[in-house]
């Protein structure tokens, strides 16, 4: 007897899309659900977070023969930090670039507005995805959010990041059509 | 008219040159000048006179500067004029008053302990004269003048009114450049004898395009006309024009080649340059510049080579090389350019990293072995690298962010200290005027394709 006919009662069962799955084929199925769920979750939760990352400079006088050099130099040191008042949505070398487009100017209050809502959105989406919390709906929305970063980036000729936004697009695709074997979620509905 | 280069003997114009004292000696020395009403309060009263990009720039480092009350702000352009008074708003909570014209802010603006001016060159000598004759105080950005008479109309008006007249040259007083002078050149002489000195500005096509405005934005034709502009296109782009600026060579080649003259503490006897319209063909002024100055020093002679490039960026940015016998100092405004490199039969320089004035840089990966005998018999062995054991100070901006101090600041802060009676200034303008009045001459010479044999009428004030 294989451990696939003792893991379960019922050796077959009906996926919602008419497919018949084995037990071991669920267990892959559920653990391929997680694993997207986690990595989608982990991913966008890090780049929220990194949202308010920010390097704090600390100094000393630098001493020459053991006495502070009278010039003002000073030797400095920078220790990445986090906090609120670190916090940029979109990076500042991204941010100008946005700010020279034509279509940005027509739009000026776009950009500060999509600068305050990303990292809020990225770990909102993160938590909802990573808890199971509306899995379908935080997933579409998690799409959303990166289909207009894909806008961006193809507006600024960034074609590299465009590829990796997609290669996102394509995992957030398959957590969706691996829903129905979602599992640990505090709310399945929606 | 400029004057011509005439056909004194070597010994005459030695005697001369000792004779613009000044000349040499003030370069090196700190200013004899600070505020007449020294020891007053650390609240200042400041005027912006051009509210421009170079404006901007300044105010953003005069805005981590305490005591500073902004006043009012002047600028023919609306448009720069209520952006620059919106700035002021947003630190201190309330509308400068805002004006057009000089003359109507100068009649109307009481108790004003100083000015900034960061208008076009053309513009400089003409509102520096009037707020030093108004009995204020001006820090003003370099080049001072487009023409020298101008830079001289400065220097008399300072010495004339008794007020503190600074002059943008920040990097005299940028920590980083002060302590290469005073420890390594001439505290503990790492360059040995500096025989040469290389500096340059090289800057991308891109960069030196002409800047376009939007039509609704223009000013007014009759406006531009009374301040001395053709018309928009001349306003937005006068570093390009030979009536308004010194173009590339005194733009961005005056920061630079003033540090020649400052570290060296003499002023070059000659100049040759060459220049021409190698890209921007419609251009009044030259794109690439070059330039050879001479120098004697006590120590023996030295060539100096600047060149400013505006249509290339080959060549690594902007940096000042002093290259001695024993070492080499690379310097620069960006800590990423600098480098010190020893010479491999000079003395080790490891005592100076145990002291403190240097810190070693990781060797770089060591060159394949040449091949061929004959030439690596001619090859030097590569220099041991260094660099300098800090960088300017760190501060707190207003939103709790940490950051290196703007490298204006310093000179700011040396401004304003002096107009506190605290401190000297830096680089008065007889002191800019000194470093800066060889640069004047390089297009003549370029032009002319001459080289020109300075005189004491070519660099006096």
């Amino acid at each position: 007897m294989s451990t696939e006919e003792t893991c379960c009662s019922h050796e077959k069962s009906a996926h919602p899309c008419g497919e018949n799955h084995s037990c071991g084929e669920k267990i892959a199925l559920v653990y391929g659900a997680l694993l997207l769920r986690l990595w989608l979750a982990v991913r966008a939760i890090q780049t929220g977070i990194e949202k308010y990352s920010g390097t704090n400079l600390s100094d000393q006088p630098v001493k020459v023969d053991g006495v502070p050099n009278p010039q003002g130099l000073t030797a400095s040191e920078s220790v990445k930090e986090y906090a609120l008042t670190h916090y940029h949505g979109v990076p500042g070398a991204l941010m100008k670039k946005f700010e020279a487009e034509p279509i940005m100017m027509k739009m000026k209050f776009a950009l500060p507005l999509y600068d305050k809502i990303l990292g809020p959105a990225l770990l909102v989406l993160g938590i909802t995805i990573l808890l199971g919390i509306a899995s379908r709906t935080s997933l579409f929305l998690l799409g959303l959010l990166y289909i207009s970063l894909t806008w961006g980036l193809i507006l600024i000729k960034q074609d590299d990041g465009v590829s990796w936004l997609g290669v996102h697009m394509i995992l957030i695709v398959m957590a969706l059509m691996l829903s129905a074997h979602n599992r640990l979620c505090i709310l399945k509905k929606w | 008219m400029n004057p011509q280069p005439n056909n004194l003997s070597r010994r005459d114009f030695l005697s001369r040159t000792v004779a613009t004292a000044g000349a040499g000696l003030v370069l090196g020395a700190p200013n004899i000048l600070r505020a007449a009403t020294g020891g007053g309060s650390d609240d200042l009263h400041v005027g912006l006179i051009g509210c421009g990009k170079q404006g901007r720039v300044l105010f953003e480092a005069m805005s981590n500067i305490p005591g500073l009350h902004f006043q009012s702000v002047c600028d023919i352009w609306d448009y720069n004029r209520k952006g620059g008074a919106g700035k002021v708003k947003s630190l201190q909570g309330h509308m400068p008053t805002s004006y057009m014209d000089i003359d109507d802010m100068l009649s109307k603006e009481k108790g004003l302990d100083a000015v900034v001016i960061a208008t076009p060159d053309f513009w400089h000598s003409p509102l520096t004269v009037k707020c030093l004759e108004a009995g204020i105080n001006v820090y003003c950005e370099k080049m001072m003048s487009n023409t020298i008479d101008g830079a001289r109309a400065m220097v008399k008006a300072m010495q004339k009114s008794g007020k503190l007249c600074q002059i943008g040259h920040q990097r005299r007083s940028n920590p980083r450049y002060r302590f290469v002078l005073d420890n390594l050149i001439n505290g503990q002489k790492i360059c040995g004898q500096i025989v040469n000195i290389n500096g340059q500005w090289n800057r991308a096509v891109n960069s030196s395009q002409d800047i376009d405005v939007k039509p609704n934005l223009a000013i007014k034709q009759d406006i531009l006309n009374k301040y001395g502009f053709k018309d928009m296109q001349q306003f937005m782009n006068w570093r390009t024009y030979r009536d308004l600026s010194g173009g590339p060579i005194s733009d961005l080649g005056a920061h630079q080649i003033d540090i020649f003259n400052w570290f060296l503490g003499a002023l070059p006897k000659s100049v040759y340059a060459s220049g021409g319209r190698d890209f921007f063909k419609e251009r009044e002024h030259f794109d690439n510049v070059m330039a050879i100055f001479d120098y004697d020093t006590p120590q023996g002679g030295v060539r100096a080579f600047y060149q400013v490039l505006t249509t290339t960026s080959a060549g690594g940015g902007y940096w000042e090389s002093f290259m001695g016998t024993q070492g080499n100092i690379k310097m620069s405004e960006q800590t990423a350019y600098t480098s010190l490199f020893r010479e491999d039969s000079a003395p080790s320089w490891d005592p100076l990293v145990e002291r403190g004035f240097l810190k070693k840089k990781a060797a770089p990966p060591k060159p394949e072995a040449p091949t061929g005998g004959a030439i690596a018999a001619y090859e030097s062995k590569p220099p041991e690298g260094f660099e300098l054991p800090g960088d300017l100070p760190v501060i707190t901006l207003r939103d709790g962010q940490t950051t290196t101090k703007p490298p204006h600041q310093p000179h700011l802060e040396n401004f304003f200290n002096s107009v506190r009676g605290k401190e000297k200034l830096n680089c008065d303008a007889l002191h800019a005027f000194n470093s800066e009045a060889p640069i004047y001459w390089v297009n003549p010479s370029a032009i002319s394709h001459q080289p020109i044999q300075f005189t004491s009428e070519h660099l006096s004030a």
